[in-house]
């Protein structure tokens, strides 16, 4: 199995990580890892570039040199079949992805049963134990389209967390969402936070990174520019352009 | 109580009250809907009078004066100045127009191998049916179809292919074809929808734009005249199933391009979700991507279906017998000439029940 040596320190490794958009150097040097049980959140402006490191955790993107260790496989440019690393990371979304077609209860029993983790019946009451625990059970049998968006993202989490992921990775997951139910969202995220997942979380939520982040990571122009744990982060940004993105966030 | 229009704190709860109701009365409601101008008032009476106009001609020439049966006395009845439209003439060939020129005394076996595909429709249409067991019914559907058509075993007298005609042969031509043609055009449609290059996918694109810049009939004649030029003379394939090839293989043209269409209006976050679930290709396709392009489409690949089920009539010109050839062979009888009308007009209601119930279905599919 791709996980066998990978119970170790970390459990997200990038190191020199670059990547290109045809001829934009998107992500420029990237070296960051996570340890079993952090929450690491990355900010930074649009366009900095931390959708795309995100996303090169788990091989949506492609990247074209460097490489990612992820719960002890590597991935490396040009790989092929990514998909055994991949249902060992979870992803959120800003637009959520649910499959508009299946119900609430078969988005998140899909993925365990077609890939032969569970039986139809194990998988079930996984789902149902897992949506019970994100407050959207009595929505178990609904198609997403009659859900809010609060709703359907909390779906996404345990349609996710189905597949018993190591680490989450939550893209923007509050950016779609109407004003009002981002809180519901966040206190999610901060539950999963508090049972000891393993977290990535790209936000523009400062709140939430002060709460519940070990570590934030500042991007722009696809580099990081500081590292730092929460309490010193935002008391005493050290790198310039820090202090100018949260001016820019902070006081309005 | 002076309200201060510039700031303003409501001070009670507005209750909801009843909407006011519409102005009745059917005049009211007529009114608004055919005579709410000048212009919609004189569309309105100029059409209807058309509308009437032809309604009385139609009923006059269909039915009041129309000559159901002929007695005794043979198609001169339908010949006299004052009669009207000749359906005797339906009733006298509607056997020939059904079953073509399969053996008279067996008609009974075309007619039960229509109410097998009839079953094969109904059972087809209903939701909750649908499941791997549809493709047993029909399996079942197609061998009951062939032993009634054909015979040769359990006692029934072998009827030759080229004795098969009319409406068993339209509709088994266009469900197989259809049915054929579909799986095709989803493998087509995937591989020039993929983003990459690759010799699936050139072929693909040289089959689909060659085929559909192609006349139906170059394609036919294709099929059914040099296709055995090329085969050894040991070699034959029936005229029949030359037919059902060429078909499948336009049809697939056709429907890929509709298909491809439907591939292009999924999000690609749905594809990002099923990679970061790690599914795999054949699942991400079969159970997220091609049921919700399938349905994206629906109308459109009703369109394709309705099309090529009035395309088989085109086999007129190879000589395969179908219900159109049949009507052709009816028409053609010395006796009865002159009667095309009421002929054709027959054909079209059956074509029509056809085309109509796919139609109605294929709108309470896409309700959903």
């Amino acid at each position: 199995m791709a996980h066998s040596s990978g119970d170790g320190w970390p459990i997200v490794d990038i190191r020199n990580l670059n990547k290109w958009y045809e001829d934009y150097h998107a992500l420029r040097d990237i070296n960051l890892s996570v340890a079993p049980g952090e929450r690491v959140v990355i900010c930074g402006p649009s366009g900095s570039g931390k959708s795309s490191l995100i996303r090169c955790i788990n091989g949506i993107e492609p990247f074209q040199t460097g490489s990612i260790d992820v719960c002890g496989s590597r991935l490396e440019p040009g790989q092929g079949d990514l998909t055994l690393v991949r249902r060992q990371v979870g992803m959120v979304f800003q637009q959520f992805n649910l499959f508009p077609h299946m119900t609430v209860l078969e988005n998140c029993t899909l993925a365990p049963v077609s890939t032969g983790r569970l039986a139809a019946r194990e998988a079930s009451e996984l789902a149902m134990s897992l949506l019970a625990r994100v407050h959207v059970a009595e929505h178990a049998h609904k198609y997403p389209g009659q859900l809010s968006g609060g709703q359907q993202q909390r779906v996404a989490i345990a349609r996710a967390l189905c597949m018993k992921p190591r680490v989450m990775l939550f893209d923007e997951p509050t950016s779609a969402l109407d004003p009002e139910m981002v809180k519901e969202v966040l206190d999610t995220m901060i539950d999963l936070a508090n049972e000891g997942m393993t977290m990535v979380c790209v936000t523009h939520e400062m709140g939430f990174a002060r709460q519940v982040a070990d570590r934030v990571v500042f991007m722009d122009n696809g580099q990081i520019l500081e590292i730092a744990p929460p309490a010193a982060f935002f008391a005493s940004p050290r790198h310039e352009r820090t202090q100018a993105f949260l001016r820019d966030v902070l006081d309005r | 109580m002076k309200q201060d229009d510039s700031t303003f704190v409501a001070t009670a709860e507005i209750a909801p009250r009843p909407r006011p109701s519409e102005p009745a009365g059917w005049w009211v409601r007529t009114r608004a809907l055919y005579f709410s101008s000048p212009a919609t008032s004189a569309t309105t009476i100029l059409l209807s009078i058309v509308l009437i106009w032809l309604c009385v001609r139609f009923v006059d020439w269909g039915v009041v004066r129309a000559v159901f049966s002929t007695g005794s006395q043979g198609p001169d009845v339908c010949r006299q100045p004052e009669a009207g439209a000749c359906w005797a003439v339906v009733a006298e060939k509607f056997r020939l127009i059904l079953f073509g020129v399969y053996p008279y005394e067996l008609h009974w076996r075309p007619a039960l191998a229509i109410a097998v595909l009839g079953v094969g429709y109904l059972l087809s249409a209903m939701r909750k049916l649908w499941s791997r067991r549809l493709v047993g019914v029909w399996i079942v559907v197609l061998v009951v179809y062939g032993i009634l058509m054909r015979g040769g075993i359990l006692g029934l007298v072998h009827v030759p292919e080229d004795q098969w005609g009319g409406l068993p042969v339209t509709l088994i031509l266009a469900t197989l074809s259809l049915a054929a043609g579909f799986p095709i055009a989803t493998v087509l449609a995937l591989l020039r929808n993929s983003p990459r290059p690759s010799v699936g996918k050139a072929i693909a694109v040289a089959f689909i734009e060659i085929a559909r810049s192609v006349p139906l009939v170059a394609v036919l004649f294709l099929a059914s005249v040099m296709i055995p030029l090329f085969l050894p003379a040991d070699v034959s394939l029936s005229k029949l199933f030359r037919v059902f090839v060429a078909f499948s293989l336009f049809s697939a043209a056709y429907l890929a391009e509709v298909i491809r269409g439907g591939l292009q209006t999924i999000p690609r976050g749905q594809y990002e979700a099923a990679e970061a679930l790690g599914l795999g290709k054949m699942v991400t396709l079969l159970k997220i991507i091609l049921p919700q392009a399938y349905v994206a489409v629906l109308p459109a690949i009703v369109n394709v279906f309705i099309a090529f089920f009035k395309a088989t009539s085109i086999v007129v010109v190879v000589g395969i017998f179908d219900v159109m050839t049949a009507a052709q062979r009816a028409v053609a009888d010395p006796m009865w000439q002159g009667f095309g009308t009421e002929i054709y007009l027959f054909v079209g209601v059956i074509y029509f029940v056809f085309c109509f119930a796919m139609s109605r279905y294929s709108a309470t599919l896409g309700q959903r």
